[in-house]
């Protein structure tokens, strides 16, 4: 069995104000085969909207590594890097 | 600290006369010398109905004016007399009274009944008598008599007030031939403290009123019924820490407030929970979950051997606003939590952080957010104001 990836999306004023209340719902959005390999955590604040050099919020971290500007859409795409879906036996 | 002098929980219940639009007994209270000072009105006019409590209203109204302005008790029952419109009826003008007159900080009062059912003082189930009453008698009206009598309250203790319509409940029943009378009211009260030892004013005196009815044929209201509890307790003491300290060097005396002092503590802000985590060495737990249920607020966590955390600005500026209105049928989870701790506390202690996000004063931000000193502010006035809430603010 492989570690679980960690998400953690920030729930601080700003991310929540741009985009963080919908991040918060991506288990929500997750294809099954993901489901049990990525850990969804809400962290009150990261402390990095006041940061320039690493984009807007909201943020988010996936397995320690920063994002900014996340979406749902971004997220996902920075999952699938970590977690091709395996094609399908036949 | 605010939290050393006892509260002062004071509630009433009224019930009206059957087939009346307008109780014929009135209560009225008022804080006087800086809110030092608490006093309470009861009176009862002559009769029931709107008559009744055209009478009972001018007297509680003259008598508060002048306690507040501290009139010689004589002259001002006279004026107070004087000034009744007499009943078509019965040819009479009458409305009794009690006043009670209390110093917030010593329990030091005095207590002035014309007419009404004598007050009751009790510490836990005991009855506790004046130390001192005597009469006062206006040559001009020889037949109302008054008695002033001066008390002691301690934390803890409760005084109970009532109109007739208590003390005369189920008069002529078989039971109750005189009434319930005072002694009925006084058992009755002592069983439900032995009973709930912490009963809220409020539930007491609803208590008292309800049970009174009920003595009454057919659980009518006969006469007006009116019941007033005065409890002098410990205040419950609601802390909220919100904002970062301006100077990092202060985040472990911020931090500390979070652990040791009030009743109950929340946090309002995503840093501040930060900082107060490191600093206690606990950590927060957020439950995603609750991002369904949340509203349009982020969702509110728990701080292990703290209390709730919520998110900061949007929270707060939420909480004001409901205060503000009045109403939070509609409140995020957040919101109604930290609405709940209020109404629950007495004395609320807010711990205010006074660094800026500058994130949050992005213009390209979906809407203004305001800036944390002003919600503050405006968060005091109305928890003075519309709730009777004392409100003390440290700024770090």
């Amino acid at each position: 069995m492989q570690d679980k990836i960690k998400l953690e999306i920030c729930c601080g004023t700003t991310c929540y104000m741009l985009g963080a209340a919908e991040l918060m719902t991506i288990e929500d959005t997750l294809p099954d085969a993901w489901k049990d390999r990525v850990d969804v955590f809400a962290i009150p604040c990261m402390d990095l909207c006041t940061r320039e050099d690493i984009g807007r919020a909201p943020f988010v971290r996936i397995d320690g590594e920063v994002m900014g500007n996340a979406t749902l859409e971004t997220v996902h795409r920075a999952l699938s890097k970590l977690l091709p879906i395996e094609p399908e036996e036949v | 600290m605010p939290g050393d002098t006892p509260f002062v929980e004071l509630e009433y219940c009224q019930l009206t006369h059957d087939g009346e639009c307008a109780c014929g007994d009135d209560f009225q209270w008022a804080l006087a010398d800086g809110g030092n000072r608490h006093i309470a009105v009861l009176s009862d006019g002559l009769g029931s109905g709107i008559k009744a409590h055209l009478l009972a209203n001018m007297t509680t109204t003259m008598a508060l004016e002048f306690m507040k302005s501290n009139k010689p008790i004589l002259r001002s029952a006279e004026i107070i007399m004087d000034s009744l419109p007499v009943c078509e009826v019965r040819k009479i003008s009458y409305a009794t009274f009690t006043i009670v007159d209390m110093l917030s900080a010593t329990g030091r009062a005095r207590v002035i009944e014309m007419g009404n059912p004598s007050y009751i003082q009790l510490r836990g189930e005991m009855e506790i008598p004046s130390f001192s009453r005597r009469e006062l008698v206006s040559e001009r009206w020889p037949d109302r008599k008054m008695d002033i009598s001066e008390l002691q309250m301690l934390t803890g203790d409760r005084l109970i007030f009532c109109s007739d319509g208590v003390t005369q409940a189920g008069l002529g029943t078989g039971v109750y031939k005189f009434g319930w009378r005072r002694s009925g009211c006084l058992a009755f009260a002592r069983e439900l403290i032995a009973r709930e030892p912490a009963i809220s004013a409020k539930d007491l005196s609803r208590a008292i009123a309800f049970n009174a009815m009920s003595l009454n044929k057919e659980h009518k209201c006969v006469d007006d019924i009116s019941c007033v509890v005065l409890y002098f307790r410990k205040p419950r003491v609601l802390r909220i820490l919100t904002g970062p300290p301006f100077h990092k060097e202060d985040d472990s005396a911020f931090a500390a407030l979070a652990a040791d002092g009030a009743d109950r503590v929340i946090i309002c802000g995503g840093t501040t929970a930060n900082i107060i985590t490191r600093e206690l060495h606990t950590r927060v737990e957020l439950d995603l979950k609750m991002v369904k249920v949340s509203g349009s607020l982020p969702p509110p966590g728990k701080m292990a051997n703290v209390g709730l955390v919520t998110e900061g600005i949007l929270t707060l500026t939420r909480v004001t606003t409901d205060l503000e209105r009045h109403n939070w049928d509609d409140s995020p989870v957040a919101a109604r939590e930290i609405l709940a701790a209020i109404e629950e506390s007495d004395v609320i202690e807010l711990v205010v952080g006074t660094k800026v996000n500058e994130a949050h004063q992005d213009p390209k931000l979906p809407i203004d957010l305001e800036i944390r000193r002003n919600i503050i502010r405006r968060l005091q006035t109305v928890l003075e104001n519309d709730y009777r809430k004392k409100v003390t603010l440290t700024y770090f």
